[in-house]
């Protein structure tokens, strides 16, 4: 397999359009997400995204917030402990973005159906309940019988229902450790990566180490994505920041609070965009807004200790540099990585 | 023992786990309920969350969420949403789940979607309050053998119809249910800051299980928003004993619950 490491900005120019259907992983509301390829996505202007949200995330709060995604799937528009998340709320009361509601369970389902080749998935959940009969897709359609049509088991004539598979053009998932040639290992919950990694057209992961491939033959049943489902890897530091990566960091509660508030507003959305999307060009630079404190604050937490067993196979920074001029999207001027 | 409402919503909520069950807690106050029960009376209880982080118990504080390092520092396994909620849940495997809920109905349909100007328009616009969806309330709700909806008693909150069904509890009462073939049951109890509410075995709507030492009959149904029925036999929820109040407050370690 070919060393498929790629700079943020690349990565985002080259496979983020408009108007394309978008999914981010895990989309958990204080744990794993790409964030950082959100907030590159956003620096990059694309608009008109339709996501795929397994979960409100701060990447969906920053995409309404900001007017990047105008039509939302998801299974839950919370941010949990954190609260309802701002942006998110006030665009769907706006109406400038559309939610379009499933349950925690229902959107791994649909995952799994596009996942497999399925034309619909059967579903015991989210029928009988305003899931299935409201549309916000199609407002004008009550009781929506469209959306999760009631069908009948051919084998005992009991009631069912239809979920419509979810086909992402891009996933960028998150995850803790990967390496060049893009196989993966989770800490914590991988909750619908699994699935969505193999619904996904396109899959870029965004991996907070990467770690030599000796370590993914040391720990085979652990890679849950594995290199032949992976377009391209973007090396990145706490890159689901102020979110949370279960070994490495935790969640940073100040920001975590702080963004939220500012994405309440389209002064606030904007202000936070100059500052924490526009505002850092390299990884380096990134760090250095979050803060050495902040960092250690965030870095010593009781989960380090899962990390333990990788940490011989992880590559430093420059041997990251290295390895990103032998890739196999590297130019032959190629600038350092940003 | 002083106590609060919330520890007192808290216990009478962990009082309906029973030693053995498999449970499935959501973050927050249903958390709490969920682990004093373990901390208390049903040690061999086994909780899990929908994110598939099974045999933890959270250290440092209530988590911020269902995944966070939090609760998950001392798991025996990580797994994923369609384990928790597929797998485990949907499959009517789960004794018990725990949901909360900003609007109930008599027949314990549950609202946490949101609330609209006008919830009876047939055209299903932007709402004038979006909330937090279903997350696996929906999932829980379809699938558990045993459901207990834990919330504040405020008139606002009870209501004859509620604005959305995210969770469906009884549908239109009686045996609607059947109609859906869910695997779990649904709602056994309305526990609240007032009392506890459970429905006719016929009917199913819900009436006064029991009040609260401190609540009355009347308070109950002054702060519901339809006729609440009161069982035939209604008593008194008996207050926490000292040793539930003290398992809970080792649970509660940021003292979320002790807020007036």
């Amino acid at each position: 397999m070919p060393n498929k490491l790629i700079s943020l900005k690349e990565a985002v120019s080259g496979f983020t359009y408009d108007s394309m259907v978008y999914a981010s992983g895990a989309a958990l509301p204080v744990g794993s997400d790409s964030l950082v390829f959100g907030r590159e996505i956003v620096r990059q202007g694309r608009k008109n995204i339709h996501y795929l949200a397994h979960c409100c995330c701060q990447q969906v709060n920053l995409f309404a917030a900001l007017g990047v995604c105008d039509k939302i799937e998801g299974g839950f528009s919370g941010l949990e402990v954190y609260g309802f998340p701002s942006g998110l709320r006030r665009a769907v009361e706006a109406g400038t973005v559309v939610w379009e509601d499933y349950s925690n369970l229902s959107m791994p389902l649909r995952f799994l159906g596009a996942a497999l080749g399925w034309p619909f998935v059967p579903t015991t959940v989210n029928i009988g309940s305003d899931i299935q009969w409201r549309s916000a897709f199609k407002p004008d359609e009550y009781s929506c019988k469209s959306k999760i049509p009631e069908v009948k088991d051919p084998f005992t004539g009991k009631i069912c229902g239809a979920l419509p598979v979810a086909k992402p053009e891009l996933a960028a998932i998150h995850v803790t450790m990967a390496d060049i040639e893009g196989n993966a290992i989770l800490l914590g919950t991988e909750w619908s990566r699994y699935e969505l990694a193999r619904a996904a057209d396109k899959v870029i992961l965004q991996a907070d180490f990467i770690v030599d491939t000796a370590c993914m033959r040391q720990y085979p049943n652990l890679v849950r994505i594995p290199d032949l489902l992976v377009e391209a890897v973007v090396p990145w530091q706490l890159g689901a920041w102020p979110q949370c990566s279960v070994g490495i960091y935790d969640s940073d509660e100040e920001h975590m609070y702080m963004m939220n508030k500012m994405l309440g507003s389209a002064d606030g959305a904007a202000e936070y965009k100059a500052k924490y999307v526009d505002g850092w060009n390299t990884q380096e630079e990134f760090l250095a807004m979050i803060g050495k404190e902040k960092i250690e604050k965030i870095t010593t937490n009781p989960t380090t200790h899962l990390m333990d067993p990788y940490r011989k196979w992880i590559k430093t920074d420059d041997e990251i540099q290295t390895l990103m001029q032998e890739s196999r999207f590297a130019a032959p001027t190629q600038a350092k990585q940003s | 023992m002083e106590f609060t409402r919330q520890e007192m919503m808290a216990i009478a909520t962990g009082r309906e786990i029973r030693d053995g069950d498999l449970c499935i807690f959501g973050v927050g106050l249903s958390m709490l309920a969920g682990y004093f029960a373990l901390a208390y009376h049903a040690p061999n209880a086994i909780s899990m969350t929908e994110g598939g982080v099974y045999g933890a118990t959270p250290v440092g504080g209530l988590p911020w969420g269902i995944e966070d390092n939090r609760i998950s520092a001392n798991a025996t396994c990580f797994s994923n949403a369609i384990d928790a909620l597929g797998f485990l849940v949907s499959s009517g495997k789960c004794d018990l789940g725990i949901i909360g809920a900003a609007q109930v109905d008599k027949f314990g349909n549950v609202n946490t979607t949101g609330f609209w100007t006008d919830p009876t328009n047939p055209y299903f616009g932007p709402p004038k309050t979006r909330l937090t969806g279903s997350g696996g309330a929906n999932d829980i709700g379809s699938g558990c053998k045993r459901v207990v909806i834990m919330m504040a008693h405020e008139l606002k909150r009870f209501a004859a119809k509620v604005d959305y069904i995210t969770t469906p509890g009884f549908l239109n009462g009686g045996n609607e249910r059947e109609k859906y073939n869910f695997p779990g049951g649904g709602p056994v109890a309305i526990v609240t800051t007032l009392g506890i509410l459970r429905p006719d075995p016929v009917t199913k709507e819900f009436m006064i299980d029991t009040y609260y030492p401190f609540s009355s009959i009347d308070e109950m149904k002054a702060n519901t928003g339809w006729d609440l029925k009161v069982s035939p036999n209604v008593g008194i929820t008996p207050e926490p004993t000292a040793g539930e109040l003290e398992a809970l407050r080792s649970v509660d370690v940021t003292g979320m619950l002790k807020k007036k």
